[in-house]
């Protein structure tokens, strides 16, 4: 108000058509207009001071409260002063009928930013093995581990270079869009470029326990399809997945829905409606649009303070069109995949903890079966399991893990052109590992794989040192 | 008919564990348990997710308190980061909008607290440290008595109809809190010298005189190496250090080593409410803290 008078004033002060007014009169209205310009500013002035006299009252409270030395005491001074308005605000609001939860959060500018983190995966190989031998691994009956030499380096896959390998530099970024949505992104660096692993939003907000994932993601089949290689339990994954999946899973455009009950056990049910491109179960050409379909139910219960189970069931099917069974070869078909999940855990306290976990899954596939070389067309009926079995054991800061990977345990069926073909020995692996953990962000592992996995074909003795670093975020891990 | 058997079921899930008039409350650490039911008391239904037995840095998302959060009217948790390693999982996994980060029902206890420790620059070389100042504030009588006020008004606002009962108990709080300060305060320690564990009774130190000159641990999180605990040893013998205080949770064997060469007395503190079975609730929690520092 009086800076609106004021500047009426001035206005009127200087405009010289205003009046026939004499120049002595002028001068005394831009007096005046001075005048009260001064009050004002002598006025802020006041508020200054007074202000300031408050903050040190504050601070020497503070001071005479804490025991640290006196820099310490300064800043943290300073601090309690910032704070001091939002306790201030608190007793104010126990006044009035304003909620404590409206209270501006202290802001810093990183809040709007989001949070950003790197994990960095390499790792040194070695084998008796060549590198030609390498090139042509496969699992007879099952997959062909380098379909036309393309993906032999993708991230993940369960395929390594002798002596340093750099697997991956992880980006991972997530934040809140708004109240209704969160987003994630996970964009793993390789040497050969990098690609959008998962970039997939969740809603928040729905209600009845509902939920909506959408995007590229992680399918929630399974236990181990939801985590990332680095943190995987091994270096690479189970032979199961590989067979089945390709080392990496199950990831896929799509949509997910899980709806989590509120029952007297954890129990969540979810389905999925995916694009169905995953190179091994389904395959990019199978069909334009969606042409998979995965459901699955989780359930957990705990045992005392330290003990918890968690089970679960999964089944993801659809069309099928797929070069990974044998080099030169296609299939076009129907796929069906099972799984069974167990997993049980003991922690009592930080520094020791047993995992066990095992997951059994089964595929069955009918189709056509393509001789690329001469177009030949022979119809394949395949049903085929796999197991595996593992266990890790903490002490401190070290682990020390042991699995059994097996494949064609209970159930092996090949039949091409209605004939039952033979591949040998049932593939399996034995592997142990030792890990030093020094921070929950740096972890150093040494892996020995014992690989029967090529049938008769030559065993591969493995041997991972695996180094692997986060840096920024501190992400939060599931269970 | 067996979609709508389905349905039927979907539906008796969907209003289960909402057909009940009590707030349910889930809060991480056990303090903050307490404090609820001094306010709340029989009138709200209380679920702890953290146990007393575990060290509040190091927990994992189960299942279970997924489950737990899914069925809440109001999450409280400590913040400043604490649990930074399994809340934000358990807030996006539980599926429940009334407890997402801005809404009335997700309640960080740190909003009331004065902080402490708050580093001006911050990087992971020097440890676990909390970017936003030291989470440990249950130690600080004066703080905790804004933390219940705090959580007084939540429900208040949450459950109208019993905010005068609500109101009511903080009154009574508030007064055992003012009768027990006048007893605590005699304990004051007059800078008296200690090394302590962890980075974990600051704001103990703060309020009640205790001058903590150096910690077992060379930087929060990581464990001391063997030098290390030598040139600990000889601060403490060059500025009559006699005591080490810790907790149930850390490890015995360096602090009992420094003991023993030292002769210093190793006072074993509860770090929260139910760590030992004396201690039902934060009073005797504080009075057992005071005590042992005796």
């Amino acid at each position: 108000m009086k800076i609106l008078l004021f500047l009426l004033m001035t206005i009127l002060a200087l405009c010289p058509t205003v009046s026939a007014e004499t120049l002595e009169e002028r001068v005394k209205n831009l007096e005046n207009a001075l005048n009260r310009q001064e009050q004002i500013i002598r006025e802020q002035q006041k508020k200054i001071e007074q202000l300031s006299g408050q903050k040190e009252q504050i601070q020497t409270e503070v001071i005479q409260t804490t025991g640290v030395d006196s820099r310490e005491k300064e800043r943290s001074a300073v601090r309690d002063y910032r704070l001091d308005d939002r306790s201030k605000a608190i007793a104010m609001q126990s006044a009035s009928p304003i909620s404590p939860y409206q209270i501006t959060e202290k802001q810093t500018p990183s809040l709007l930013n989001p949070s950003i983190s790197l994990i960095f995966d390499s790792l040194y190989y070695q084998t008796n093995l060549s590198e030609e031998e390498l090139e042509e691994r496969e699992i007879p009956g099952y997959v062909a581990l380098h379909e036309h030499g393309e993906g032999s380096h993708s991230h993940g896959h369960g395929t390594f270079e002798k002596g340093f390998n750099l697997r991956s530099a992880e980006l991972t970024i997530f934040a809140p869009v708004d109240p209704y949505f969160n987003l994630y992104a996970t964009i793993p660096f390789t040497e050969d470029g990098s690609e959008v692993e998962e970039a997939y939003f969740v809603t928040t907000s729905l209600p009845a326990g509902l939920q909506i994932k959408g995007g590229k993601f992680k399918s929630g089949f399974g236990r181990f399809n939801a985590f990332h290689p680095h943190a995987w339990d091994f270096v690479d994954a189970p032979l199961p997945y590989t067979a089945f999946l390709g080392g990496e899973g199950l990831i896929e455009k799509g949509i997910q829905f899980t709806y989590l009950p509120p029952l007297p056990v954890y129990t969540l049910l979810g389905f999925e409606i995916l694009q169905g491109e995953n190179e091994v179960l389904y395959g990019e050409e199978a069909k334009s649009g969606p042409h998979a379909y995965t459901g699955f139910a989780k359930m957990s219960l705990d045992f005392g303070e330290y003990n918890t189970i968690l089970w679960g069931i999964s089944v993801t099917g659809g069309e099928t069109k797929t070069e990974s069974i044998e080099h030169e070869t296609e299939f076009s078909g129907n796929s069906v995949l099972y799984g069974a999940e167990l997993t049980y855990k003991w922690k009592p306290s930080k520094d020791r903890s047993l995992i066990l976990q095992s997951e059994y899954l089964l595929r069955h596939q009918t189709g056509d079966f393509e001789y690329l070389e001469d177009s030949t067309v022979d119809s394949l009926k395949r049903t085929q399991d796999g197991l595996y079995l593992q266990g890790l054991y903490q002490i401190d800061r070290w682990r020390i893990g042991a699995r059994y990977d097996v494949l064609s345990i209970f159930k092996d069926t090949y039949k091409l052109a209605g004939e039952e073909e033979d591949f040998g020995d049932n593939p399996y692996r034995l592997t142990g590992s030792l890990e030093f953990n020094p921070t929950e962000f740096s972890r150093l592992r040494l892996q020995y794989t014992y690989d029967k996995s090529a049938g008769n074909g030559k065993e591969n003795n493995e041997i991972f040192l695996q180094l692997i670093l986060g840096i920024g975020a501190h992400g939060a891990h599931s269970f | 008919m067996i979609k709508k058997i389905a349905l039927c079921i979907v539906f008796v899930f969907m209003f289960m564990g909402t057909a009940f008039g009590e707030l349910r409350v889930v809060v991480t650490l056990p303090w903050i348990g307490s404090l609820v039911n001094e306010i709340g008391k029989y009138r709200v239904h209380l679920d702890v997710i953290v146990k007393a037995t575990q060290d509040p840095h190091f927990v994992e998302a189960k299942p279970s308190m997924i489950l737990a959060v899914r069925k809440a009217d109001v999450l409280m948790y400590n913040g400043l980061d604490l649990e930074i390693g399994y809340l934000p999982v358990l807030i996006e996994s539980s599926r429940n909008q009334k407890i997402q980060s801005g809404m009335a029902g997700n309640v960080d206890c740190s909003r009331y607290v004065k902080v402490i420790d708050h580093p001006d620059k911050v990087d992971r070389s020097m440890g676990d440290v909390h970017p936003f100042g030291n989470p440990h504030y249950h130690f600080s009588p004066k703080n905790i008595e804004r933390v219940a006020a705090g959580i007084t008004e939540v429900l208040s606002r949450l459950d109208t109809g019993n905010a005068d009962f609500f109101r009511k108990n903080m009154a009574v709080f508030s007064s055992k809190l003012h009768g027990k300060e006048s007893a605590w305060k005699a304990k004051h320690f007059h800078g008296k010298k200690v090394i302590a564990y962890h980075k974990l009774f600051e704001y103990l130190a703060a309020d009640f005189g205790l001058t903590i000159s150096g910690y077992v641990e060379p930087k929060p999180g990581i464990p001391p190496s063997v030098a290390y605990i030598g040139r600990l040893i000889e601060k403490m013998k060059e500025e009559r250090i006699h005591t080490v205080i810790t907790t149930s949770l850390y490890p015995r064997k360096e602090v009992d080593f420094i003991a023993d060469k030292t002769g210093a007395r190793v006072i074993v503190l509860p770090h929260d409410v139910g760590s030992m079975p004396e201690i039902v609730d934060w009073f005797t929690l504080m009075d057992t803290v005071l005590t042992r520092l005796q």
